[in-house]
């Protein structure tokens, strides 16, 4: 007798997010992109179609990044000190599917930037570029309230998703996103309930469930990895099981996090027995990332065009079934 | 051993420390209230004194700003004395109840501390027939003994223990060797004609007075029910079993902590547990003082007190040290306490009067809910029953009279008036309905005994709440809309707020307001409430659909909205008719208890029976609880009848 697999039953699907519009749909993107949209756990294609890849954008900074190592920095070159260079490489030379723009110069404690140059990163970014585009602000909820809705109007018609928002501080940002047709990210703390909860709230002010993307929040392997994964796991078995208000795909800011990691970032110098920390950093964020895209993630913020690719390559060869 | 001279200004009250000691110690044994909430650990930055004279040292603080330190200020928890010296208690920091301000009222009410005495409901029998037969703790029997003679020359005692018996059928009697010593003399100076008390002590009857002449037509007793938060207590008529009154005042204790586990740790500290004591016993004798007063009633004639508390609270009352209790596994000293005389814990009655505390379950389910089920009967009947009480520590029992489980959850004050910014006590002036024009927002409320409102109490805080939600000035996280501009709504020091009255409208202090972080106490205490409800009664493979009745306890006064409580997920989504509000029952339970001798066997049985659910060990009550932190609750097919 054959050995037969045990199947599970899903009641619903992840929904689908598309980030992008292309000429005839209003925007200037080459091509968009979708995600979301399972219908079975992670590359489980017995049990439902997985209709969309799950793809990867690059962060890309409005200012130089002065806390990123030099392995990061060198692989991506003096492009970096320059946003539009720097958004273009990534579309050109390291093939992502979206560019992440993080507005870092406008937090307070940084440089503050005025809300106008801001706007025009945004537009140059978008000029320069064809692929979709993220936008994710400083993490300062005042000041992201501020500079946020102007780049969602700036962008208008572009279809970008625009974050973050969190329980405490959803309601200016979702209403702009929401008037100017873009999607959204919601944040939540490591927190199944609060993801839900805080996606009520911005569907309880109609923003429709296509156009949320949740960002569990994750940690760096050796750094909570189990934790943020098994609440990943948990909330896409609820949303397969019926529970539409966590049905919505994951975004994963793996790179952020995978570059804080000592491991990824201190020299051969100082570990002579950690071996090569351009070999080292770069596994560490390709290493995180695949464990992420087991627990359901769907899109993936990296950083080192080196993982990037063994990451995309890794996902192609999931694909394949 | 070196001594100081302190003396503190304003009382004009000196006091000798020993060297080391702290400036505040030495205020409590000269009796001088400072505040302290976290129990001088020099966290609070409360017991700020100036030095007017002499030398101090302290120890390194950051609750003293420079300018504080110009001008003389020290932390009195961490400064000692260097030499004589004297110290002024500024205004923040002092708790005088004489000349206490509004302003300063307000602000010791907000930290759960400070309130008067105030009337409060009685709190009517929850089942409206007599349950247990009239055998009060302590009875008076008035006796005419026949003189002895040479044909009846049985001795003094026997000659009492027999005509008690002639009277009632009482098989064990004692009587105490102060009693004995005085009984041939006050027998013939009152021509035997004498009045004795009788107390029902541990399984046997004691003579506890002896008195000359009738006085049994005046014996009167005391329910009191010991909250973390309230303390309330009721004066009656044991004869008649009528309430002559009750009222209800903040435990004092709070100064040194708000929750039991805080004072807990407060108790292991030095001469802690005294301070606890005395906190809880001067408040109860300060009620005692109050009501006996306005009745007219004399001291002496107090032959009992009958006390409902958790088993912190109980422990603290009978100076027990409480520190087992925080300690795994977490065993108190003692669930049933024998009768001793309320004397020996420190409350003035008759110094022989008697002190039953009612036996407790567990080290966090205590003696108050032993009470509760006892006065919702829910020992008596086959129907599955639930009761929550709705305290600083709430508390909850499912079952009938086969089983019974308990469990407890710590959810805070607010519904108790307390730690929330208007909040107030169940008791007049409170605001305790409200409604809120969805178009206009303008407030309609009702006040308790109608009249001028000072504060909200907690049924209003439930009404208040499901009206904002319902108003959409708030969202399910308990957030006022920030694209909102009305002129009830403000930026405050709190977050965003909402003006329940104006004060002009109502002549208090300040507008009378619901803060943001109201809404997120308050929010906190219901989702510890509703995920205990909901993790015991899953715990036992029942549904909440399964129960027949759900009584509410608290200090709510006489009212709660029950479809409102359910709206804000408080409770569960269930039909209203399920619902019976039952106020303080621990309070109707200890006065039933102190009327009828039955009534505490049936406690006992109680207290024997109920089994306790740990949910701190429980993987899954964080989730549950982080679940409820939402209006009504984040899994909204729970209360698939609430429309926001």
């Amino acid at each position: 007798m054959a050995l037969e697999l045990v199947k599970d039953k899903w009641v619903n699907a992840v929904s689908v997010l598309t980030i992008g519009a292309t000429k005839e749909e209003g925007g200037s993107r080459g091509r968009i992109v979708k995600c979301g949209g399972e219908e079975s756990l992670p590359f489980l294609f017995s049990e439902g179609k997985i209709p969309h890849r799950p793809v990867i954008a690059m962060e890309v900074l409005d200012v130089e990044p002065d806390d990123w190592p030099r392995t990061l920095t060198s692989a991506i070159g003096p492009a970096i000190k320059n946003p539009v260079e720097w958004a273009q490489k990534c579309e050109s030379e390291f093939k992502a599917d979206l560019i992440c723009l993080r507005l870092a110069g406008a937090h307070p404690d940084a440089q503050n930037k005025p809300v106008d140059q801001l706007v025009k990163v945004v537009k140059d970014v978008l000029k320069a570029t064809t692929i979709p585009l993220i936008i994710v602000g400083c993490g300062e909820d005042k000041r992201d309230n501020e500079v946020l809705p102007q780049c969602s109007q700036a962008a208008k018609g572009e279809k970008v998703l625009i974050g973050e928002v969190v329980q405490e501080n959803y309601k200016t940002l979702t209403a702009s996103v929401l008037a100017d047709g873009h999607s959204i990210i919601a944040q939540s703390p490591i927190d199944i309930n609060i993801a839900k909860q805080l996606n009520i709230l911005i569907t309880d002010m109609s923003m429709p469930l296509d156009r949320v993307a949740i960002n569990p929040t994750v940690g760096a392997l050796g750094y909570g990895l189990e934790y943020a994964y098994s609440i990943m796991e948990r909330a896409r078995l609820a949303a397969l099981s019926g529970d539409k208000m966590l049905a919505m795909p994951f975004i994963s800011f793996v790179g952020y996090e995978a570059w804080r990691a000592k491991e990824a970032k201190a020299l051969v110098l100082e570990f002579p027995k950690w071996g090569s920390e351009l070999e080292r950093g770069i596994t560490w964020e390709a290493l995180t990332t695949t464990a992420f895209l087991q627990a359901g993630a769907d899109i993936m913020v990296m950083r080192h065009p080196k993982s990037v690719e063994l990451v995309r390559n890794h996902i192609e060869e999931l694909m394949r079934g | 051993m070196e001594k100081f001279k302190i003396i503190f200004y304003p009382d004009n009250k000196t006091i000798e420390a020993e060297k080391g000691v702290t400036i505040l110690s030495a205020a409590i044994s000269a009796g001088i209230h400072i505040n302290s909430s976290c129990g001088g650990d020099g966290v609070c930055g409360r017991c700020k004194v100036i030095l007017k004279k002499g030398q101090a040292v302290s120890l390194p603080t950051g609750r003293i700003t420079a300018e504080e330190r110009k001008k003389g200020y020290y932390l009195s928890c961490l400064s000692v004395a260097q030499s004589d010296i004297e110290v002024e208690v500024p205004k923040e920091s002092r708790l005088d109840s004489e000349t206490i301000s509004d302003e300063d009222a307000y602000m010791l009410r907000l930290k759960g501390i400070f309130s008067e005495p105030v009337d409060i409901d009685r709190g009517e029998a929850i089942i409206s027939e007599e349950l247990f037969i009239h055998s009060p703790l302590a009875t008076k029997l008035y006796l005419e003994l026949p003189k002895p003679s040479l044909e009846d020359k049985i001795s003094d005692l026997e000659r009492i223990y027999r005509a008690i018996r002639a009277i009632q059928d009482t098989p064990v009697l004692q009587t105490g060797i102060a009693n004995i010593r005085r009984l041939g003399e006050l027998l013939r100076s009152s021509g035997w004609k004498v009045t004795v008390t009788l107390g029902k002590r541990n399984g046997t009857t004691e003579i506890v007075i002896i008195e000359p002449g009738d006085t049994s037509g005046r014996n009167y007793g005391f329910a009191f029910d010991i909250g973390t938060t309230t303390i309330s207590g009721q004066l009656i008529d044991l004869n008649s079993k009528k309430i002559l009154g009750t009222k209800a005042a903040f435990n004092k204790q709070a100064t040194f902590g708000s929750d039991v586990i805080t004072r807990i740790i407060f108790a292991q500290e030095k001469d802690g547990l005294e301070k606890l004591h005395h906190a809880v016993i001067d408040e109860m004798n300060v009620m005692i003082q109050e009501l006996t007063q306005e009745n007219k009633i004399d001291l002496n004639d107090v032959t009992c007190c009958l006390c409902a508390g958790n088993t912190t609270m109980i422990h603290l009352l009978l100076r027990v040290d409480p520190t087992y209790i925080r300690r795994d596994p977490y065993v108190p000293t003692a669930n049933f306490v024998p009768v001793i005389r309320a004397l020996e814990a420190g409350i003035k009655v008759n110094p022989r009067g008697l002190l039953d505390c009612v036996p407790g379950i567990s080290s966090y389910v205590g003696g108050d809910i032993t009470a509760g089920v006892l006065a919702c009967g829910m020992d008596k009947t086959d129907k599955l029953s639930l009761l929550i009480d709705i305290g600083t520590n709430g508390e909850i029992v499912l079952g009938n009279k086969d089983w019974m489980i308990s469990s407890a959850a710590s959810a805070g004050p607010c519904f108790e008036g307390s730690g929330v910014t208007c909040g107030m006590r169940a008791s007049k002036g409170a605001i305790q309905k409200v409604k809120i024009d969805p178009k206009t927002f303008t407030v309609e409320y009702s006040t308790i005994a109608d009249t001028q409102a000072s504060g909200i109490c907690g049924s209003g805080y439930i009404d208040i709440i499901a009206e904002l939600l319902r108003s959409g000035i708030i969202d399910r996280g308990g957030k006022i809309d920030p694209s909102l501009t009305h002129r009830r709504i403000r930026d405050g020091e709190y977050g965003k707020e909402f003006t329940i009255a104006f004060k002009e409208d109502v002549g208090t202090a300040a507008d009378i307001v619901i803060t943001e972080t109201d809404i997120e106490n308050l929010k906190r205490a219901k989702g510890a409430i509703y995920a205990a409800a909901a993790m015991l009664v899953r715990h036992m493979e029942l549904s909440f659909n399964d129960l027949a009745q759900i009584f509410i306890g608290g200090g709510f006064g006489t009212y709660v909205d029950m479809p409102n409580a359910v709206f804000i997920g408080l409770l569960p989504d269930l039909p209203k008719e399920k619902f019976v509000f039952v106020g303080n029952s621990s309070l109707i339970g200890a006065r039933q208890i102190l009327l009828s001798h039955d009534a505490i066997l049936d406690a006992e049985e109680i207290a024997k029976k109920i089994t306790y659910f740990e949910l701190s060990v429980e993987p899954n009550y964080m989730d549950e609880y982080v679940a409820s932190l939402f209006f009504p609750h984040t899994d909204l097919s729970k209360f698939p009848n609430v429309k926001i």
